[in-house]
């Protein structure tokens, strides 16, 4: 297969190369740019190690070509916030949850959907959501109560930001 | 696994290791010190001040998850009157200062770093802290009395004296190092025991921490290996084929253990190996697929070769009023760890190499580097990075010369990176194992004889010629080696541990064991044989008891020491869990299990939904002496515990012409987060001198499981893995 050009962005800046249309986003990410945040586990969608991130959705960029990412907004765990303090990665910190780290990036950014989809997840939205990301360490008590910090430190932070007649979501979150 | 490691390594102490607990500058020239800087005040090997007043721990054990990195730094950081979290740290290079006392090797594993440093930690801390406080003395002529170290500073009662470690460096380095500097009260901790923080969590958690295959090392090419599928098989011819002219590839050669392929990406190295043509083919060896190794154990089980391990008293004249006779087995499990193996290397102008991986033996991994590149040791630097899990696979070094290899060939930076397909069928397997118990109950349901027979394959007769590569010197020939192997196995008490040093009494109580060997690799897997042999005594004291009409929990107590540590854990985890009177509906498994020094009971709490157990909670206690860090110790038991079930619930390795049949997370499971039970563990306070935290939470797991299964449906299962149907 011939390179080809394929521009995206990635946590924000645009990322240009010259490369196989089929060859995964997580090796153009972790070969081709250095973005050594997100891991390789399995190769086959299995354990979610490799999450990120496409227009807000979590996918499993070793499954995903990158010809499939044109055009599109990518988010890796470097882009998730500016100084590594996004509310789940200080929850994460909080609750003590890593443990060998390796799965953590994409258990974070698979959090951070189910966040932005369910801002005050039941457990079984979490199992839901979280189901898809192995742990060997068996981190996983952990990471549900790092969840729901999380969920409750963003939503205290919605109400202490919110003031009448703001958006709609603040209200929501009132509610 | 306790004695079996270290009794080797007694063993080989003789062959040539010298033994060392790190080294102070007394006596030892500057080279000698790891990191060694010389404008720094490094009293000892462990770490070094710097003269802008920055303490650098050396983190010379692995960090695979274990939290081991911040107990080496906490336990300084106590003597130090330091925030731990404001000590500085580095990944330790192999160096003799850093052998294992009980291994020889820098190992880590055996859940021993605490157990072995906790001591030693301590005193090189409050060594460099009562230099310091000597420095400060001879700069401000302040009495010692009146002098105290705080929050990195050496400070006068009276508040003239206000100096920065820094600022001592250049007289503390004119100072002889103290015998026995004071150890700070218990009673004043506030690092031990106190501090919950986790050191290495923000790396984890914002993408930066570095593993193996993230070094920074510009312009790597990606190397793949195909290797034969069947153990102990052969390469019977091959060719690239049109797989070199493929994009991006490099090249492919031939490599001991594989074909290797390299391309400018994995994905490219990928593609093109699956273009090569290869002719694997099997060895002639016996015990090559799964029924032929379970009948040839079942055979072993009636055969007369066996060595007896243990035998205390005389077997009873005449059958008690009750007997049993039951059969275990457990199958191979792989270790899965999240990181596939990777390692990353490049050659060094001065003709060395220089290799980032994440190892539990960094001086196996150097000996590996060295001999895949062709260099003396010393030529071989290794760059130990954060393990993406260790579990006991990352003691090997197979990475590593598979990548040393590579870049002698290409002459430039290589990123080795195995598929989890690659790491599921290279692992070395937790053993197989059939066990036959025997049981001779007396009228009060007392046990008069117990008789325990394990046929399992040797692991350290396996995987110690890979070790003893490293361990011994570089002249001595591979058959030597070998040779040195063989004659462990035939003590190995890795295949009883857990059996033959049990704290059970009773009246005549016999273990044997048969080495009965196949094709595939072994190696330590969490808790090693604990893991198995747990679930084999644990379930089997759960049938006397149930056989004698008598309480699973009392039953224990009864036939173990009175003032053991194993009754209080029991008891804790009875009362934890309301083992009396357990909520309607709901069913309880006990298990206790000494492993590591440490002692740990375990709950399993189960429900039936439709018909179909539903494992609900599991309650833990543990006596590990002085909890560190207590959040750590509870994390562990959580982590041993999930361990410990995955296998229980989901782990069977099976093999066909000595090639594994199972290759990914579809066919080789792992609990999720949706099958996870509630977890509640509760620390045994004490303040005996720490013992391992690592693996002892895994043995009592799956026989817990068991034995509540065994109470929700009344069949008792003695087969792992276990069926929740």
């Amino acid at each position: 297969m011939s390179p080809e050009t394929i521009i995206f962005t990635l946590n924000g800046q645009p990322a240009r190369l010259e490369i196989e249309p089929d060859t995964p986003l997580l090796w153009v990410l972790r070969d081709e740019l250095a973005m050594n945040g997100t891991k390789f586990g399995c190769g086959r969608g299995l354990c979610g190690a490799c999450t990120v991130h496409l227009e807000g959705s979590p996918i499993r960029s070793c499954s995903l070509p990158v010809s499939a990412v044109a055009g599109k907004a990518v988010t890796t765990i470097e882009g998730l916030s500016a100084a590594g303090d996004h509310p789940l990665q200080k929850a994460w910190v909080a609750e003590n949850a890593p443990q060998c780290g390796y799965c953590q990036s994409g258990q974070i950014m698979s959090a951070a959907a189910l966040l932005a989809a369910r801002p005050n997840p039941t457990d079984a939205d979490i199992n839901a959501y979280m189901s898809g990301n192995i742990c060997r360490c068996g981190t996983y008590p952990r990471i549900r109560k790092a969840i729901k910090r999380a969920a409750a430190e963003m939503a205290a932070d919605a109400v202490a930001t919110w003031e009448p007649g703001q958006s709609a979501d603040a209200e929501e979150v009132l509610s | 696994m306790t004695m079996s490691r270290r009794q080797f390594i007694r063993n080989a102490s003789v062959a040539g290791g010298a033994l060392t607990i790190g080294f102070s500058l007394s006596g030892c020239s500057d080279q000698q010190l790891p990191k060694r800087n010389a404008a720094d005040f490094q009293p000892d090997s462990y770490l070094r001040v710097t003269p802008d007043g920055e303490v650098i721990a050396q983190v010379f054990k692995a960090e695979m998850g274990q939290g081991v990195l911040t107990g080496i730094l906490s336990v300084l950081a106590e003597e130090l009157e330091m925030d731990p979290a404001s000590l500085r740290y580095e990944m330790a290079p192999p160096h003799p200062a850093f052998a294992d006392p009980e291994m020889i090797m820098q190992v880590t594993g055996g859940s021993n770093s605490i157990r072995l440093y906790y001591d030693t930690l301590r005193t090189v801390g409050a060594t460099t802290r009562e230099m310091l406080i000597t420095a400060a003395v001879q700069q401000t002529g302040t009495p010692a009395s009146e002098l105290y170290a705080e929050a990195g500073r050496i400070r006068s009662r009276d508040g003239s004296v206000d100096l920065g470690f820094g600022d001592l460096v250049a007289t503390a380095n004119t100072l002889a190092v103290p015998e026995n500097p004071p150890l700070k009260q218990a009673a004043d901790f506030k690092v031990i025991g106190r501090q919950n923080d986790r050191l290495d969590a923000q790396a984890k958690v914002d993408g930066t921490a570095m593993f193996g295959s993230d070094a920074p090392v510009e312009n790597a090419l990606v190397a793949v290996v195909l290797r034969c599928p069947h153990a102990e098989g052969s390469c019977g011819g091959w060719d690239a084929g049109e797989a070199k002219q493929l994009a991006g590839v490099e090249d492919i050669f031939q490599i001991d253990g594989g074909i290797a392929v390299v391309a400018r990406n994995y994905w490219r190295a990928r593609q093109a190996a699956e273009a090569v043509n290869t002719n694997w083919q099997a060895g002639a060896a016996p015990l090559q697929s799964s029924d032929d190794i379970d009948a040839a154990f079942a055979a072993a089980l009636e055969g007369d070769e066996y060595e007896v391990v243990r035998e205390d008293g005389k077997p009873p004249v005449a059958a008690g009023a009750r007997t049993l006779a039951v059969e275990y087995n457990a199958p191979f499990v792989a270790h899965a760890t999240m990181e596939p193996q990777t390692a990353t290397a490049r050659p060094m102008a001065d003709g060395g190499i220089e290799v980032w991986v994440g190892n539990q033996a960094p001086d196996v991994a150097q000996a590996y580097a060295a001999k895949g590149f062709g260099v003396a040791r010393d030529r071989a630097i290794i760059h130990n990075t954060f393990l993406g899990g260790g579990f006991g696979r990352r003691a090997a070094a197979d990475n590593v010369y598979e990548v040393a290899q590579i870049v002698a060939r290409m002459q430039q930076p290589v990123k080795l990176v195995w598929s989890r397909e690659d790491d599921m069928r290279h692992d070395f397997y937790r053993p197989v194992m059939k066990a036959r118990l025997s049981a001779s109950l007396d009228g009060n349901g007392d046990v008069e004889s117990y008789t325990h027979q394990i046929v399992a394959p040797s692991i350290n007769q396996k995987i110690m010629p890979h070790f003893l590569n490293a361990a011994m010197p570089a002249w001595v020939p591979h058959g030597v080696k070998s040779a040195i192997g063989n004659m462990q196995a035939d003590t190995d008490h890795a295949s009883v541990e857990g059996v033959a040093d049990t704290s059970y009494q009773f009246p005549h109580f016999r273990v044997q064991y048969t080495n009965l060997q196949t094709v595939m690799p072994l190696g330590f897997w969490r808790s090693v044989g604990h893991s198995q042999n747990a679930f084999v005594i644990e379930s089997f004291v759960d049938e006397m008891a149930h056989a004698s009409g008598r309480d699973p929990v009392e039953f224990r107590r009864a036939h173990l020491p009175e003032d053991s540590r194993h009754r209080t854990v029991l008891d804790k985890v009875a009362a934890m869990a309301n083992w009396n009177q357990p909520a309607p509906g709901r069913y309880l498994g006990v298990a206790v299990h000494e492993s590591f020094y440490s002692v740990v009971a375990e709950v399993a709490e189960l429900s039936m939904e439709g018909g179909r157990p539903k494992l609900e909670k599991v309650y833990c206690a543990i006596d590990c002496g002085i909890a560190v860090n207590p959040d750590i110790v509870k994390a562990q038991m959580e982590s041993g515990i999930i361990f410990g079930l995955t296998a229980a619930l989901k782990g069977k390795i099976t093999v066909k012409d000595g090639a594994v049949e199972q290759s990914n997370f579809h066919d080789y499971q792992m609990l999720r987060m949706n099958e996870i039970p509630e977890i509640e563990v509760a620390i045994i306070d004490s303040q005996a001198a720490p013992t391992g935290v690592g693996e002892p939470g895994t043995p009592p797991a799956a026989p817990a499981l068991a034995n509540a299964l065994f109470a929700a449906t009344g069949k008792r299962q003695r087969d792992l893995p276990l069926q929740l149907a």
